[in-house]
């Protein structure tokens, strides 16, 4: 007897229909094949399903089985065929029919119950595109297929529980949609979790303002300081000024943390932008993403959000190198003999450097031991086309420590990260606003043609701009980048056009650490 | 003991037996039929109690192509020419010694 499941594979963030055809053959030796190109989880399966089907109390049939996952030629992987193969012979020994227009997800335990399985908001996501209506899915992974509208759930607990369902002994009741976000939105505790609050950075006012430019407009930052300057603490204290995620930016941040397997079971939509700080001994594929079935790497991690790369020039020239085509695009495409995958990486880069090896270079009380050679070498291992994608640059000097002590008690007159967020929500709107019928949403998105639409500088500015990059000898793309930087900082403003101040303000942020030797 | 009651349950389905333990130094074939034209080699497998597994069970890949290259073998050195094919006779007994269930498996290579 032939049954089919469907059910799903995913490659990458997209994903196709495979139908899991199990036949029980009467004739011939008694047997457990899977074939259609299963890779060691999908073939372990089988015992899996074995075990799983024993613990639930029924007997496994002493038939020749075979399992077929159509198409056979796309190679599957993962435990999520678990579930549609152990339906499909329980369907052929139970003689119940499995239902039309739903598909099948989900690992099995040797207990016979479901556990979370990675790639449940795809999977709800392609039944809603090509026209399922229920989803069979483990219930640690109900909340994150339950976030797709228009598709019903059925949390599935052990495999028991569904044969009942569909031997109509007792029913699984589908999981209503929740409004998951609106629900989370509230949760404002949660959302903006940042490890400091602003107003814990004592002095520092100039990197603060950066800060706030850097969140207002998506734009890249790095700090170049001595050690214990407060650069870390800066960049930690990010997430608390960044605006929420909106509904369209949620998804997409989720689908590829439910690609990478990353959400918690129960786990549902991601609403707060995330912070992702790899270390710098982090190998090339582990930031960029790849491996022989590419998955994501922290770029994409961070899509919509922070990557804080800390001790920039510690990490290896490979690795920075490799940021570039992200940076600029705004994606990256990771080409496999067998397979080609897109991710989004639609990040803030937050670099921070220390100056030269001692890192007491233009220290005002310390003197830097480092000869002239040793910091030429140590500031060229980040190259200069790196640092021309790096929109703002700034030099965090240090705090006097006895300066501290005072301040320690003023520290509540100074700005909460809350008052911060909220200016640069009010930027980030008007953004929106004016990007509404482009592909874009922020400042440091602007491509050169909407520059010259959005960016329109009166004649001192331009000129003010054009003698400061002769000055700094500025690149072409730095040149643009001013401006961009001078927008959001109007933005902040709430001001309609680009003023000299705005421009005199841009300028201090421009590219300097080569200035320095 | 299987093998006698393997013996008996082929005759009875209309096989004649060629040959019961054909044995060379390399390889061992528990029964040599021939049903019609075709040559049928058998390989049977007893078990008493299925408590620690079935006879089916002990029918692994390894196993299924020693069966394959003996009774290549074996047409080798008799010259035939004709059809064969390998089956496997399962049997079960109970612990006084009484059949449980014969099962019969044709054609497992």
């Amino acid at each position: 007897m032939l049954i089919k499941v469907p059910s799903v594979a995913n490659l990458g963030l997209e994903s196709i229909k495979v139908d899991v055809e199990v036949n029980l053959a009467n004739r011939g030796l008694p047997g457990f094949e899977i074939v259609g190109l299963p890779d060691k989880a999908v073939d372990e399966s089988k015992e899996r399903v074995r075990a799983a089907i024993s613990s639930s109390g029924i007997d496994f049939p002493a038939k020749k089985i075979t399992v077929n996952l159509a198409p056979a030629d796309i190679p599957k992987e993962g435990s999520l065929y678990d579930l549609p193969i152990a339906i499909g012979i329980l369907s052929s020994i139970l003689q119940f029919t499995v239902p039309d227009k739903s598909l099948f997800f989900g690992e099995l335990s040797l207990d016979g119950s479901l556990r979370h399985t990675k790639g449940a908001l795809l999977m709800a996501l392609f039944a809603k595109e090509a026209g399922f209506q229920d989803l069979y899915v483990p219930k640690d992974s109900a909340n994150e297929a339950g976030a797709i509208k228009g598709v019903k759930v059925f949390p599935v607990e052990n495999l028991f529980q569904l044969t009942s369902h569909f031997l109509k002994r007792k029913n699984i009741e589908p999981l209503a949609y929740q409004a998951i976000l609106e629900k989370e939105r509230t949760d404002v505790g949660r959302l903006y979790a940042a490890e400091f609050d602003m107003r814990e950075v004592l002095g520092q006012e100039q990197a603060k303002r950066a800060m706030e430019i850097a969140a207002a407009g998506g734009h890249n930052i790095i700090m170049v300081g001595s050690p214990g300057s407060g650069k870390t603490m800066l960049a930690r204290a990010l997430p608390g000024i960044m605006p929420p995620l909106n509904e369209k930016e949620s998804l997409e941040v989720t689908k590829i943390y439910s690609a990478a397997g990353s959400i918690p079971p129960g786990g549902s939509l991601i609403t707060c932008r995330q912070f992702r700080a790899p270390h710098h001994t982090a190998s090339p594929v582990g930031l960029i993403g790849g491996g022989t079935r590419p998955h994501p790497g922290e770029v994409s991690l961070a899509h919509r959000g922070v990557l804080f790369l800390d001790e920039f020039n510690e990490f290896p020239r490979q690795v920075m190198e490799a940021m570039r085509q992200p940076l600029e695009d705004g994606y990256l495409t990771i080409s496999r003999s067998k397979e080609r995958v897109r991710y989004p990486a639609e990040f803030m880069l937050v670099a921070s450097a220390n100056p030269c090896p001692c890192g007491y270079l233009n220290h005002p009380k310390k003197n830097c031991v480092c000869t002239p050679r040793q910091v030429r070498k140590y500031q060229k291992r980040i190259s200069g086309p790196i640092l021309d994608r790096i929109d703002l640059h700034i030099n965090v000097q240090p705090v006097d420590a006895t300066e501290f002590s005072d301040n320690q008690k003023n520290s509540e007159l100074l700005e909460p990260s809350e008052a911060i967020r909220e200016r640069v929500i009010l930027a980030r709107k008007i953004q929106e606003k004016r990007f509404e019928k482009d592909s874009i949403q922020s400042n440091a998105q602007m491509k050169n043609s909407h520059v010259k639409k959005y960016c329109k500088l009166a004649k001192e500015i331009e000129q003010l701009l054009r003698q400061a990059s002769m000055k700094f000898q500025l690149s072409a793309r730095s040149y643009m980048k001013m401006i961009k930087v001078a927008r959001t900082i109007a933005d902040l403003e709430g001001a309609p056009e680009i003023t000299v101040s705005h421009m005199a303000e841009a300028l201090q942020y421009r590219p300097k650490i080569y200035e320095s030797i | 003991m299987g093998e006698e009651i393997a013996k008996d349950y082929l005759k009875r389905k209309g096989y004649k037996i060629i040959e019961q333990n054909y044995k060379t130094k390399y390889a061992e074939i528990d029964l040599v039929t021939k049903k019609g034209k075709e040559l049928v080699f058998v390989e049977v497998r007893t078990k008493k109690g299925e408590d620690f597994g079935t006879p089916e069970e002990t029918l692994d890949k390894r196993k299924l192509r020693k069966l394959w290259g003996n009774a290549k073998a074996y047409t080798a050195w008799k010259k035939w020419q004709g059809p064969y094919r390998v089956d496997a006779v399962c049997v079960v007994l109970r612990y006084d010694n009484m059949i449980e269930r014969i099962n019969h498996y044709e054609n497992i290579v």
